[in-house]
């Protein structure tokens, strides 16, 4: 397994400072390449951002298992990078990025658990968003192709979900930050807020059970 | 990660991968207009947090003044009693310590539902 390169590591580590690179560029720079380099950052935001969205909309709804609310998580974890890390150097930002955003998983399935604990006191326990008969027309298929391999492409998928959502929560982002999104053990580190020792042992850990539990069903 | 990766790892990875591509056209949409207004730096348009609380709010009113309604002028609501149960600790479910933040987002709620006790009070008992 590569490791970063150890200045790179250390530097990921740091909290609380200012890039301050970034900081004399700008003082140096007059105001016209001020404002040039403000919109280069602006635009190496966008592209770090585009590049992630529709991946971190994923796990989200994979965690909190509601579309509206993983779109509100990624908003906010988006909004949130750019605002308070927006500064930072870009190598920072992804894993600063998936920390951000899975705070912000959390906080929505704690806020979903306390909703739910009341819904369930609502006569019938039925939530009431859900009382109504469902849209007799709204599984019906809109004539589009639906080649095979997509369907047991999805189908995996949801075994994959399924057994993802059996997972101690830290398994679970372990799993999905170093497999499914490709990040190095110490950005996988830095995102979780641990060491990369426990990113190992959730990881081992995450995939025994997986294995154990898809092996050849996939 | 992309070396030393397991069959069973590509394929979870593959599989996840064709699950982000399958992104349909509207939530695709919706994330853009999220990250472009990221990096302007301003709050994208979103229905405000109180609505989703709103059938809570109902609930957490409808207890009050079942509570009010069983019990009138007891006076002391740490005596009322149902089926072994204190009520009140039910309403205070609604409004449970380790959501303050939640409080301090959605104040609309929470003033309607201390309104709503109040009115309760005032009416039915």
């Amino acid at each position: 397994m590569m490791q970063p390169p150890r200045h790179e590591s250390t530097r990921m580590k740091r909290s609380g400072t200012l890039d301050f690179g970034a900081a004399a560029r700008l003082l140096d720079a007059g105001p016209v390449g001020q404002e040039e380099l403000r919109l280069e950052h602006s635009q190496a935001l966008d592209r770090f951002l585009a590049s992630v969205e529709k991946r971190a909309f994923r796990i989200a709804q994979m965690a909190v298992r509601n579309a509206d609310d993983a779109l509100d998580i990624v908003q906010g974890a988006m909004l949130r990078l750019a605002q308070s890390y927006g500064h930072r150097p870009a190598e920072e930002w992804k894993p600063l990025f998936y920390r951000i955003l899975y705070n912000g998983i959390r906080d929505s399935q704690r806020r979903s658990s306390v909703r739910s604990r009341i819904f369930s006191l609502w006569p019938g326990n039925l939530r009431p968003d859900e009382d109504g008969p469902d849209d007799p027309f709204e599984n019906i298929s809109d004539g589009a192709p639906d080649p095979s391999e997509r369907l047991m492409a999805s189908e995996a998928m949801q075994r994959l979900e399924r057994a993802l959502g059996a997972l101690p929560a830290r398994q679970r982002e372990a799993f999905t930050l170093r497999c499914l999104e490709g990040m190095d053990v110490a950005e996988t580190a830095a995102a979780m807020g641990c060491s990369e020792g426990s990113v190992k042992t959730h990881y081992f850990r995450a995939l025994g059970t997986l294995r154990a539990q898809l092996g050849d069903a996939w | 990660m992309n070396e030393q990766m397991t069959d069973f790892e590509h394929k979870a990875r593959d599989i996840f991968d064709a699950s982000v591509e399958s992104l349909d056209a509207e939530t695709r949409s919706r994330l853009n207009r999220a990250r472009q207004a990221a990096v302007a730096g301003r709050e994208p348009a979103r229905p405000p947090a109180w609505r989703s609380w709103a059938p809570a709010g109902a609930v957490a009113a409808a207890l009050v003044a079942a509570v009010l309604w069983r019990f009138p002028g007891t006076g002391d609501s740490q005596q009322v009693q149902i089926n072994g149960e204190a009520p009140i600790e039910i309403v205070e479910l609604a409004a449970e310590g380790e959501d303050f933040e939640l409080m301090i987002e959605d104040p609309e709620f929470y003033s309607w539902v201390a309104d709503q006790a109040g009115n309760g009070s005032n009416g039915v008992g």
